[in-house]
C-alpha cells in the first residue's frame, strides 16, 4: 500500500508519457437539494454555562444548608450567625474601612514574604540545579527542614526575631520557598536530553546550555512552584497573624473570635478564601499561557 | 572549516569539488556499552570500515539493534568513547562540530521557538556577522519550502513540516557532511515518499555528503549512492551494494526492485 502511493508519488516527477486521452463522463445530472433534519448540537457557551453552574452548586447548597440551619435553630445564632447578617457585618467592614485596612496589611506582607522566599528558592533551585556538588551538599539537609511546618518554628522565631514584621515576612517567605526551591530543582532534573543533545551538536557552550535550553524548558515548572509557594505563604501568613499581629486578616479573626463575634469571623474567612482563590487564578491563567506551545499535551479520562 | 566556507549556494557547489576534501573516514570503529553493575560488556559495533567520498549519499540500512545510530552518534560527536578512529578531511574527529550536521528521528526542535528561531539555533555559533545569519536562515527556510510559517511554533505545523524544519537548522551552517538518523521513521507514508525526494533535491543542490540512517529498504536503495547494510550482534557491516541507477528513481524500475529484493533478501537470511 505505502508502496503504490510512494510509485504513483514518484511518477508526478517523470517525463510525462503519451497516454491515451481519457474519455470524459457525462456529468452528473443535477438534483434539488434535500433537506436533511439535523440534530441541533450543543453550543461552546452552553457547554461552558453548564460548567459554570456545576461549580456553583455545591458553594450554592452549602449556603442553602447553612440558610435552613440559622432558620430552624440547629445551631445558636451565636454559633452559627445567620448568612444575611454575615452578609451586613461584611458590608459594615468594607464601608468603614476596616476590611480595606486588615487586608492591604495581610497583602502587604504576604508580598513581601512571598517576594523573599521565592527568589531565595529560585535561587537556591538553581544552585542545586547547576551543580551537583551543592545538591549533594544541601539537599538532605533541606528536606529534613522542610518536614518542620511553620508552627514548629514559632517559638524559636518569637525569640529570635520578635513579635514585629520581619517574623511575619520569616515565616510567611519560609512556606514560600519550599515548594519554589524544589520545583525549581524538579524543572532542573527534567529538561529533556534530546534537546540538551541538539545544544551540544551545534556547540553550544555549557552557558548556553543554560540559558538557551534548561531555563526556556524550566518556566513554566518553576511557575508552578511559584504558584504552590503562594497559596503556602497566604495560608501561613494567616497563621502567623493569628499568634502575633494587631492587624491584618488573620488578626481580624483571631480578635473576632476572642470577642465571640462569630459573623465577623466569618466575614474574614470568606475574604481570606476570595482574596486567595482570585490571586490563585491569576497565576493558573499566567501558567496557562507559559505552557502554550508545549509538546505534551495531558488527557484525561472523563 | 565552516568560516572559511562562502555563503551562496553556487559557491559551496564550487568549494565541495575542491579535491584536498577526502570526505569521511571510518576506521575500524568498536564500540561496547557497559551496563551499570554488571560485568558484562555489550558489543554494539565490531570493526566497522568505511570510506565516504565528498558528496555521497551513503544510507546505512539495518534492524533495530544492529549499531546503526550509534554508528551516526559516533560520527557527530555525541559518545567519544569508541575504539578507531574517524576522520573527516583526514583530520581525526573531536567532539561535535558545525561542520557535521545532524537530523534526528524526532525533530527535536525547541518548543519555545519559532521556526525561523530553531534554525538560528544551528547557526548561533557561527562565525557569520547578525545579517549574514537572518539571510542564511531566510534562504534555508526557503530551501524546505516554509517561508509562509517562519512565524510559527512546532506545535502549529504538522509532523512533515518539523521535519523540514530539523532539515534546515541541520543544513544552515552549510556543513560538508549532514547525518540522518531515521529522519522520516515517524512520518506517515505520503510525506515520507514527498521529504524523500525532497531530501535527494536537496542533496543535489547542496552537492553536500549525506550519511542517512534508516530501517526501511525502499527508501535506502531510493536515496543512496550506495546501501550499507548492517547486522546486528555484534553490530558490523554485513556488504555495501552499489546503487548505479540515473535519479530520479523510478521504484517500479525493474533494476530498483532487483536492487531492492536482493538487499531485503539480507535480512530474509538473517532472521
Amino acid at each position: 500500500m505505502a508502496r503504490a502511493t510512494a510509485e504513483a508519488l514518484d511518477r508526478q516527477h517523470l517525463p510525462a508519457k503519451n497516454l491515451a486521452p481519457v474519455k470524459r463522463l457525462p456529468n452528473a445530472p443535477t438534483r434539488p437539494a434535500r433537506r436533511v433534519a439535523v440534530p441541533k448540537s450543543t453550543k461552546a457557551w452552553q457547554t461552558r454555562a453548564a460548567n459554570i453552574a456545576l461549580a456553583w452548586l455545591l458553594p450554592v447548597a452549602l449556603l442553602g444548608l447553612w440558610y435552613i440551619g440559622t432558620e430552624r435553630g440547629w445551631l445558636s445564632e451565636q454559633v452559627l450567625p445567620p448568612p444575611a447578617f454575615v452578609y451586613q457585618t461584611l458590608g459594615d467592614l468594607v464601608s468603614s474601612g476596616d476590611l480595606w485596612l486588615n487586608a492591604s496589611a495581610s497583602l502587604q506582607r504576604v508580598v513581601v514574604g512571598f517576594l523573599i522566599g521565592s527568589a531565595l528558592g529560585v535561587a537556591l533551585g538553581l544552585a542545586m540545579g547547576l551543580s551537583k556538588t551543592v545538591e549533594d551538599y544541601l539537599l538532605p539537609t533541606f528536606n529534613a527542614l522542610v518536614q518542620i511546618p511553620v508552627l514548629g518554628w514559632m517559638p524559636f522565631a518569637l525569640l529570635l526575631f520578635g513579635i514585629g514584621e520581619p517574623l511575619k515576612y520569616v515565616l510567611i517567605a519560609h512556606a514560600a520557598l519550599v515548594p519554589v526551591t524544589l520545583c525549581t530543582l524538579q524543572a532542573f532534573h527534567e529538561v529533556p536530553k534530546r534537546l540538551l543533545e541538539v545544544g551540544r551538536a551545534y556547540g553550544f557552550s555549557q552557558r548556553q546550555i543554560v540559558t538557551d535550553i534548561v531555563l526556556p524548558s524550566a518556566v513554566a515548572p518553576i511557575f508552578t512552584g511559584l504558584r504552590l509557594g503562594f497559596t503556602k505563604a497566604w495560608l501561613s501568613l494567616v497563621v502567623v497573624e493569628l499568634l502575633a499581629s494587631s492587624e491584618g486578616l488573620g488578626y481580624l479573626i483571631a480578635y473576632s473570635r476572642q470577642l465571640f463575634q462569630l459573623d465577623l469571623v466569618m466575614a474574614a474567612v470568606v475574604v481570606v478564601g476570595t482574596i486567595g482563590l482570585l490571586i490563585d487564578r491569576g497565576f493558573e491563567f499566567i501558567e496557562r499561557r507559559l505552557n502554550r506551545g508545549r509538546p505534551v499535551k495531558t488527557g484525561r479520562l472523563a | 572549516m565552516s568560516a572559511t566556507r562562502p555563503l551562496t549556494t553556487q559557491h559551496v557547489a564550487q568549494a565541495t569539488v575542491q579535491p584536498q576534501d577526502n570526505g569521511l573516514r571510518l576506521e575500524n570503529i568498536s564500540k561496547h556499552f557497559t551496563s551499570a553493575g554488571a560485568d558484562t560488556q555489550l558489543h554494539v559495533l565490531d570493526n566497522v570500515q568505511l570510506d565516504i567520498a565528498p558528496g555521497e549519499f551513503i544510507t546505512i540500512v539495518g534492524a533495530s539493534g544492529c549499531g546503526k545510530s550509534t554508528l551516526l552518534r559516533l560520527i557527530l560527536g555525541l559518545d567519544e568513547a569508541f575504539d578507531g578512529r574517524i576522520l573527516l578531511d583526514d583530520k581525526p574527529i573531536r567532539g561535535t562540530g558545525l561542520e557535521r550536521g545532524i537530523v534526528f528521528q524526532d525533530h527535536r526542535l525547541f518548543p519555545w521557538l519559532t521556526v525561523e528561531q530553531n534554525v538560528a539555533v544551528g547557526l548561533k555559533n557561527a562565525p557569520l556577522s547578525a545579517a549574514q545569519k537572518r539571510e542564511t536562515v531566510r534562504e534555508h527556510i526557503q530551501l524546505v519550502g516554509l517561508q509562509d510559517f517562519t512565524e510559527s511554533y512546532p506545535h502549529q505545523i504538522s509532523g512533515g513540516m518539523a521535519q523540514r524544519v530539523a532539515i534546515a537548522r541541520g543544513l544552515v551552517n552549510r556543513p560538508s557532511v549532514l547525518l540522518l538518523d531515521e529522519p522520516f521513521g515517524a512520518l506517515d507514508a505520503l510525506t515520507r515518499t514527498r521529504l524523500q525526494r525532497e531530501l535527494q533535491h536537496i542533496w543535489q543542490q547542496e552537492k553536500i555528503t549525506m550519511v542517512h540512517v534508516t530501517h526501511d529498504v525502499d527508501e535506502a536503495v531510493y536515496l543512496g549512492d550506495r546501501v550499507v547494510v548492517m547486522q546486528p550482534h555484534p553490530g558490523r557491516i554485513r556488504r555495501i551494494v552499489d546503487v548505479d541507477l540515473p535519479r530520479p528513481r523510478n521504484r517500479s524500475d525493474a533494476r530498483f526492485i532487483a536492487l531492492r529484493d536482493d538487499v531485503l533478501s539480507d535480512f530474509a537470511e538473517l532472521s
